[in-house]
């Protein structure tokens, strides 16, 4: 494994600026696009997560990392698509109908595109059907569902109800979350995980896909 | 009978106006908005001042609660049975049930909801000092531009300011909830002129005090309220009924 401490460091420090510069540096010096992911985002964003469950980050130092992330991933996204190349796992996150939350939702994803997956993010207040849709058009491995309100967390079902009908349920993992949701009521709405974290909804989908995600 | 009312302050001037009406004897106890984002420190919270009040032989403890984000699941009644209004949360219980917030909601996507407590008690700025900030251990969603600048520097202060307000972006309306407070002239106009300023269309609904009137006098055997036993323990459901006892 061949580690850029200069992008493995600011990432984790949330330093957006020397992210961009250190990944600039580093192409410029001959690196892979997908090496420097692999290599330096995904330990990077792991030890972010690390620190987020002992409680030494909380949400801002999420927030700053993935920032830094981003910036990076925006010098080596457009490289990726011109050579072909794709990540191993795709995921569709999204926040239900009627719910405009997405704090949560948008650190889920940034972890989650930090930890070398394909990430595409459909918004708030998404119908069932722009779920189905979405699925059937980019066949994701896995679903994220969040919601933040007892109120709308009910479409939660909706939404898998509606993978159900439309044939697609089995083929993707669905993985819900937010602030009123529990383990218990994943179970009773038919999801395949939950996690009360970002951290943890990378690891359980580490876990549900197996070799595919490793 | 002789009550203890343990009340958020979003239902201040509601329930000021039901109690001075009321036959009955109530202390009225007012904790600061902000409990629903504090997780599970809610329940601690919430079950502190219901055991504080459980032996001062009172014949019920309301709660100005409803589930409010599961906040209020798990609460045990002690010796003395607790009264709770069954809804999602405040919205709800001043739109007159679940049922009546929900069809507003759905066909109403995209909607702020503003009260009289909303508006008195909390600022869309969130430049008044947050409740319980001592027992607030990181800095998040409620904190305050300047906060966020004195902890992490100019720019990434203001980054991660505009990324825990980003979600009221998504917002179209604001609808405010009109009730018979002396407080609801000056708070429509507060709700007006924050619709103003964010660009969201302003409607106005009237809301209902029947549910709070029902929890202050008694009227206990209605769907709309819940009456938790001594020893029960209060659970979520899903679904209209929104707050059970077992």
């Amino acid at each position: 494994m061949a580690l850029d401490r200069n992008i493995y460091d600011a990432i984790l420090n949330g330093n957006a600026k020397q992210a961009y510069a250190a990944t600039q540096a580093a192409l410029a010096a001959g690196a892979e696009p997908m090496t420097l992911i692999q290599d330096s985002m995904v330990p990077a964003m792991d030890a972010v997560g690390k620190l987020f469950e002992c409680e030494e980050y909380f949400v801002p130092e999420l927030l700053l990392a993935g920032r830094a992330m981003k910036t990076s991933m925006e010098l080596l996204k457009p490289l990726l698509s011109a050579a072909g190349q794709k990540m191993a796992v795709r995921v569709i996150i999204g926040t239900v109908k009627g719910d405009l939350h997405d704090i949560g939702k948008n650190i889920v994803a940034s972890m989650m595109e930090g930890s070398g997956f394909e990430v595409i993010d459909l918004g708030t207040d998404v119908t069932p059907e722009k779920f189905v849709n979405a699925v059937r058009e980019n066949n994701p491995h896995v679903v994220c569902l969040s919601a933040l309100l007892t109120v709308t967390m009910q479409a939660m079902k909706t939404t898998i109800d509606a993978l159900e009908t439309a044939g697609v349920r089995a083929q993707v993992k669905v993985l819900v979350g937010g602030a009123p949701v529990t383990s218990q009521y994943a179970r009773e709405i038919g999801a395949d995980g939950y996690s009360d974290n970002a951290s943890g909804a990378v690891s359980l989908v580490k876990e549900l896909l197996g070799q595919l995600a490793a | 009978m002789r009550l203890k009312a343990i009340i958020c302050q979003v239902f201040t001037r509601e329930m000021e106006d039901i109690i001075a009406r009321s036959n009955h004897t109530i202390d009225l106890e007012i904790i600061p908005m902000g409990l629903h984002s504090r997780g599970a420190e809610m329940h601690t919270y919430l079950q502190e001042r219901v055991d504080a009040a459980d032996d001062a032989g009172y014949d019920a403890i309301l709660l100005g609660y409803a589930l409010c984000g599961r906040g209020t699941e798990g609460l045990q009644a002690g010796k003395t049975p607790l009264v709770l209004p069954r809804a999602h949360d405040c919205i709800g219980v001043l739109m007159g049930g679940h049922q009546n917030f929900n069809a507003y909601f759905q066909e109403h996507p995209g909607t702020y909801f503003r009260t009289p407590g909303w508006t008195e008690f909390q600022t869309p700025d969130s430049e008044l000092e947050p409740p319980f900030a001592a027992t607030r251990p990181q800095l998040g969603e409620r904190s305050t531009l300047k906060e966020l600048i004195a902890e992490y520097g100019e720019e990434d202060g203001k980054f991660l300011f505009e990324q825990f307000n980003a979600f009221r972006k998504h917002y179209t309306g604001l609808t405010y909830i009109s009730l018979p407070v002396a407080s609801d002239e000056a708070s429509r106009s507060r709700a007006r002129a924050e619709a103003a300023k964010e660009g969201w269309k302003f409607e106005e609904v009237k809301g209902t005090l029947t549910i709070l009137e029902r929890l202050v006098n008694g009227e206990w055997s209605g769907g709309d309220v819940l009456l938790v036993p001594p020893g029960a323990t209060i659970h979520a459901k899903m679904g209209d009924a929104t707050l059970d006892a077992e």
